[in-house]
């Protein structure tokens, strides 16, 4: 049974209906109209992308952004030249959406509503395409970019170096790969980053509303309580909590893009639109809301972190709170709830950080944290 | 020396190659690193084909009255450095001596001098700085120019960019995609991935498929250029790659 304490005064009551997902995510078969296609061109020449020190900048990987499964096994089982030629002939088929698809879109949608409200500002989303792909695949990549009406105009093709380097020189807040080693590597220049995976089930998610989740430890914050919670049990990590409840936590790798992400919501809130937010934010955590869950609404009040809603699940499985809320993404540093997640159609990503990653036994269901 | 109508003749200025320095041999100067490169290009397009007659040919020019030929020629031996041709011209003469010498592409670290022998019509480049050894000969092309040649700063030498990067894809096509000794960089700094989509497509007709393809769309370029350490940068007019 899951059972859910309230803290009166961060804990909201759940009031999220799906929206149908018409075209946020569109099929590949879908003819595109001439005349919205011409107003598209219109747009993109009238809107420059923003400088990356302005923006908050999301670098994206093809693997993530579009399905490249079967590309990937020609890879795999013929080698490169094969892949290549492989992609030139099929350049002028669009790939259908990958997992970060539908984050992408919304991103797309909270630019236009910041645009309106300040369009002379730069303080928007920029999506970069990086990529250590061949430049052999650009130009499908570019006629997919094209086809689902995507606003990428940045982009680095590597031809299999390794993009680290670019994520730095972009000012990069955010990383979504399928590699895991790739985005280990970000995560240890100090770049927020996370691995996606393409799942079969995904349930439909909101078109007007950006919904992003993140776990606590080891996401948000380090993995110092998990590092105890793992060596020394629960009692001792109760203890623990209550012990330190008044020293804030440290910091984890998704920490500033939630600062990022409150930023904007900053702005809507100037202009009078906090009900109407186009960006909201949840945490979901196996803290749970009496005990332990204190330290971390307390870290982040002292951080001036406003998170719109925290859900303490006090160790129940997170599928069904997360099937709930649809976000576009939930971040988590361990697989048992990426998996869990997927499971119930969440695009989960995982963060390959902190005390987590050494142990791969799943946690017994109901363990209260 | 090589088979005058099929190799790509680079100009280097010995300015460029060589470091003024006290002694008999000369220090090793900023395009140090491009002839080496240059010359592993010949090593492996002669691996594969003992016959082959696509091949760099470099000629060395000095126009510094102040670097003493005896010294160059020895400099050169020294390194190992293969030079098809040295030219002892003045810097009044260059444009003719690189006309006369059919030289293809031209590469000098003086803007200036750059700039005015590409208004003469000779494809010029600067030369880019190479910190470290490089696994492979790095060639960017600007496909700005590419893709709006109305705002080719320098028109004069269009014909002669396009002819060049046409024989530098037939040269990249002898390698596989890894492991090549040349790779060829395509950068557009302007315009969004609609036209860096238009530069691919333009230089893959002319037979020059690009290896990595960076679009900036207006964000500032030093920090990819120094990450991507060309060799020279192509078909930006003349532009500083200090930029």
């Amino acid at each position: 049974m899951v059972k859910m304490s309230l803290d009166p005064v961060q804990v909201k009551e759940l009031n999220v209906s799906p929206s149908p997902n018409g075209d946020s995510r569109a099929s590949w078969e879908e003819e595109e109209v001439e005349e919205e296609e011409e107003d598209r061109l219109g747009i993109a020449t009238k809107t420059k992308p923003p400088k990356p020190e302005n923006a908050v900048t999301v670098a994206v990987s093809s693997r993530v952004l579009f399905r490249t499964e079967l590309e990937q096994r020609v890879f795999e089982q013929k080698g490169v030249e094969e892949y290549l030629r492989y992609q030139i002939e099929h350049e002028n088929e669009p790939f259908a959406p990958g997992p970060a698809f539908p984050f992408v879109k919304a991103l797309e949608t909270v630019n236009a509503r910041l645009r309106e409200l300040y369009p002379q500002s730069e303080e928007l989303f920029d999506i970069v395409l990086v990529t250590y792909n061949h430049a052999h695949v650009g130009i499908r990549l570019i006629n997919t970019i094209n086809h689902h009406n995507l606003f990428i105009e940045r982009f680095c093709m590597t031809g299999g170096s390794s993009p680290i380097g670019y994520l730095k020189a972009w000012q990069t807040n955010l990383y979504l790969s399928a590699d895991a080693d790739k985005v280990r590597e970000a995560l240890a220049e100090g770049i927020a980053a996370a691995t996606m995976f393409m799942t079969e089930k995904l349930t439909e998610v909101s078109e007007s509303q950006l919904r992003v989740a993140f776990d606590g430890d080891a996401v948000l914050f380090s993995d110092e309580s998990e590092r105890i919670f793992k060596a020394h049990g629960l009692d001792k990590f109760f203890q623990h909590e209550q012990d330190n409840e008044d020293t804030l936590l440290d910091h984890g790798p998704l920490k500033g893009f939630l600062e990022a992400l409150g930023k904007l919501q900053k702005k809507f809130y100037a202009k009078g639109q906090r009900l109407d937010c186009p960006i909201r934010t949840y945490l979901v955590t196996a803290r749970s809301a009496a005990s332990s869950g204190i330290r971390a609404l307390k870290t982040l009040r002292a951080w001036g972190l406003e998170i719109d809603e925290a859900l303490f699940l006090a160790g129940a499985p997170k599928g069904p709170m997360l099937e709930k809320i649809r976000p576009h993404i939930y971040f988590d540093d361990q697989m048992f709830h990426v998996e869990g997640a997927a499971e119930m159609g969440t695009v989960a990503a995982h963060v390959p950080y902190g005390v987590a990653q050494k142990h791969n036994q799943p946690q017994k269901p109901g363990a209260r944290k | 020396m090589k088979d005058a109508d099929r190799a790509l003749v680079v100009a280097v200025t010995t300015r460029a190659v060589f470091d003024a320095a006290a002694g008999d041999v000369y220090g090793m100067g900023v395009a140090f690193p491009l002839l080496q490169s240059l010359q592993k290009v010949n090593e492996r397009l002669l691996e594969k084909n003992p016959a082959e007659s696509l091949l760099f040919d470099v000629v060395l020019i000095a126009t510094d009255s102040q670097q003493q030929s005896s010294r160059i020629i020895s400099s050169t031996s020294h390194y190992g450095l293969e030079v098809g041709r040295f030219c002892f011209s003045s810097r009044e003469d260059l444009v003719e001596t690189l006309v006369v010498n059919n030289v293809q592409l031209f590469l000098s670290t003086d803007r200036d001098e750059a700039l005015q022998v590409s208004q003469k019509g000779v494809l010029s480049a600067l030369l880019g700085r190479q910190e470290a050894p490089s696994e492979s000969l790095r060639v960017m092309l600007c496909g700005d120019a590419i893709v709006r040649p109305d705002c080719d700063p320098v028109p004069a030498s269009r014909g002669a960019a396009q002819s060049f990067s046409a024989r530098l894809g037939e040269m990249r096509g002898r390698f596989g995609v890894s492991g090549s000794p040349l790779s060829i960089v395509l950068v557009t700094s302007s315009g969004g991935s609609k036209s860096c989509g238009v530069a691919l497509q333009t230089l893959r007709s002319r037979g020059l498929s690009v290896d990595e393809a960076y679009c900036l769309a207006g964000a500032p370029r030093g920090p990819i250029l120094s990450l991507l350490r060309p060799h020279f940068l192509l078909g930006d007019g003349v532009i500083d790659l200090e930029d």
